[in-house]
């Protein structure tokens, strides 16, 4: 018996001469472990190169192409973190990411539970609100919403991207809020209605908490969003005060073209830590919901 | 009256219609603030959009008069803009016919992916976090023509130097490399669903026919998980076709506007000529491509019911 390869392939049926059936367990586990390989270098490698070059010397990037430094160095990092505007789009992106995340549990719940629980008039409106985020994409919304943001006077204030962002998620978090509330037994809402608790406290304490993994979701689906987005904070922002990071970072591709390459590298590194050690600590929230969210 | 449909006879302290049934005043308490909010912030900006490209301008800052469905008849009359919708195809072909295979075939093998290898399927969704900039970045520093990654590994096999920014065919072949290495995530994830609920009993019934490896993949998993497929064409289709970030941030569109794609066109008309109202037109239209795609999406998730959650 030679199963010391950790087992990928299904076990083997058919029965065959012993040799034919070593050479088709081979093939099979290589035409497994191929793609794998493929698709582990495919995603990982790149990211790897630029965490790389984020920690080589400007000269070193041509001179030294390997994948580990000769000569590590933060000059890249330090480059990102004198940048005037880094630092303010740092906080700006944290801001409105968190704001985005809190407005859009906080309006988003009670909207889904009505939803889930009722029946009124508006409720026909939550097919619209599957089908909106996919109808209205960010990219149509950015002339418009700038052309309305100067007329508001709205242009570069925070809570207006706060705004405007929570605006394009909320469709899809109250539609992830409501499946899950009809997942939660009605019985226990019930059972607490005839020991007469209000509506408020049935959803503050039974229906809350029990959705719990779906806030997280949601906050993280949100937060992702505020962070990641490009179009409309371009479109709604145009001083260097209240830019965000990916922003920031397409300045800093504009200004510096090819020349600072581990600065480059540095910053988008930097735009990314965040985001892997909240989906390090919370990765079955956040890949649940994630593709349950964009694939719906 | 309205309809009773508590489930449990009995009586109640309140009115057993605030939990299940119809309610005057609640249900639009909870909802109307999301509900007005999207009314005012995505659909009110698409009536704007849909109005304002009704008019023109004489000239940059200039009061817009109506002028009917002119802007339209003038935006399918220019050479630029007609150049802009082609690019556009090419992108969005290029990217479905990369990324479609890719995740095929990822997404298969991460099926079979059992025991300490589930850690890929983890790792998968990686370039989904990632902002269209920073991936960009990314792709401008591997793909360099010097130090990148990419030229390096050709070069291996003979291949010299490939100017992957300067030449107007490689740039839009490095755009939808970028945009499928952004979006892959979602194709795999949503393929591998599709697997992941086949019959094992079925696979295994064509296992003992016989039928194994490609043949079997090719015969009964892909007409199987067609729907799933299907879905993932079309939802690559939409980042492909509503792509700015990546392409604006690798390319700037060029060279000589190889990869100036109805977004670049879009961002140019509205934020470097603040021709605004050309710029609306030209959402509209990208809007409508985009109708028509949400249309055929949610087609095929009715027809197998694929509502997922």
């Amino acid at each position: 018996m030679s199963i010391t390869a950790p087992s990928a392939v299904a076990p083997e049926r058919r029965p065959a001469g012993p040799r034919a059936a070593k050479i088709s367990r081979w093939l099979r586990r290589i035409a497994i472990w191929v793609p794998l390989l493929g698709l582990a270098i495919w995603t990982i490698y790149p990211l790897l190169m630029t965490l790389s070059i984020s920690f080589k010397t400007k000269a070193d990037v041509s001179a030294d192409p390997g994948l580990i430094p000769s000569d590590p160095t933060l000059d890249g990092y330090r480059s990102v973190l004198e940048r005037q505007g880094f630092q303010d789009a740092f906080v700006n992106s944290m801001v409105v990411g968190l704001g985005t995340a809190l407005l859009t549990v906080v309006l988003a719940v009670p909207a889904a539970y009505a939803f889930a629980r009722f029946r009124f008039r508006g409720r026909h409106l939550l097919l619209l609100f599957t089908l909106l985020p996919r109808l209205i994409p960010g990219l149509g919304l950015m002339v418009p919403m700038y052309r309305i943001a100067v007329v508001l006077g709205a242009i570069d204030l925070l809570l207006t991207l706060i705004v405007a962002f929570t605006a394009t998620v909320l469709p899809l978090a109250v539609w992830l809020f409501v499946g899950f509330f009809q997942q939660v037994p009605r019985e226990l809402e019930e059972a607490a209605n005839v020991d007469g608790s209000s509506l408020y406290a049935r959803i503050r304490y039974i229906v809350l908490p029990l959705a719990f993994p779906a806030i997280i979701t949601v906050g993280v689906l949100a937060f992702r969003e505020a962070w990641n987005e490009f179009n409309l904070v371009l479109a709604l922002t145009s001083s260097p005060g209240s830019r965000t990071l990916p922003y920031e970072l397409f300045l800093m591709t504009q200004t510096t073209g090819f020349q600072d390459n581990p600065g480059q590298a540095a910053f988008a590194i930097m735009t990314i830590i965040p985001f892997i050690f909240v989906y390090l600590r919370l990765e079955k929230y956040v890949v649940s919901g994630l593709t349950s969210g964009a694939l719906k | 009256m309205g309809p009773r449909p508590g489930r449990r006879p009995g009586h109640t302290r309140q009115d057993r219609s605030s939990l299940v049934g119809h309610n005057r005043v609640v249900p639009y308490l909870l909802s109307g603030p999301s509900i007005l909010m999207v009314t005012a912030l995505l659909l009110f900006p698409v009536v704007y959009a849909v109005w304002g490209s009704l008019f023109d301008a004489e000239f940059i800052g200039g009061s817009p008069e109506f002028v009917g469905l002119g802007q339209y008849i003038e935006l399918f009359q220019d050479p630029s803009f007609l150049w802009s919708a082609g690019r556009t195809l090419i992108f969005v072909t290029g990217v479905l016919i990369i990324g479609i295979p890719l995740g095929l075939v990822f997404a298969f093998a991460l099926s079979r992916a059992t025991g300490k290898l589930r850690f890929l399927r983890g790792i998968t969704i990686v370039p989904y976090l990632i902002s269209g900039i920073a991936t960009a970045v990314i792709f401008r520093l591997i793909l360099n023509r010097d130090f990148g990654e990419v030229n390096r590994v050709l070069g291996l096999f003979g291949i010299e130097e490939l100017a992957w920014f300067s030449d107007p065919t490689l740039a839009m072949l490095a755009s939808m490399l970028a945009q499928v290495w952004s979006d892959l995530p979602l194709v795999i994830l949503l393929i591998l669903g599709g697997l992941m609920t086949l019959d094992r009993d079925l696979l295994d019934a064509a296992d003992v026919d016989g039928a194994t490896g490609w043949k079997r993949a090719w015969r009964i998993s892909i007409p199987l998980i067609m729907p799933q497929l299907a879905l993932a064409t079309i939802l690559l289709s939409y980042q492909a076709l509503t792509s700015l970030g990546v392409i604006l941030a690798l390319t700037g569109g060029g060279p000589v506007d190889a990869t100036r794609t109805l977004p670049i066109a879009l961002y140019e008309a509205a934020f470097i000529d603040l021709e605004t109202n050309k710029a609306l037109a030209i959402v509209v239209v990208i809007l409508l491509f985009n109708a028509l795609l949400t249309l055929v999406y949610w087609g095929i998730s009715r027809r197998y019911e694929l509502e997922a959650a």
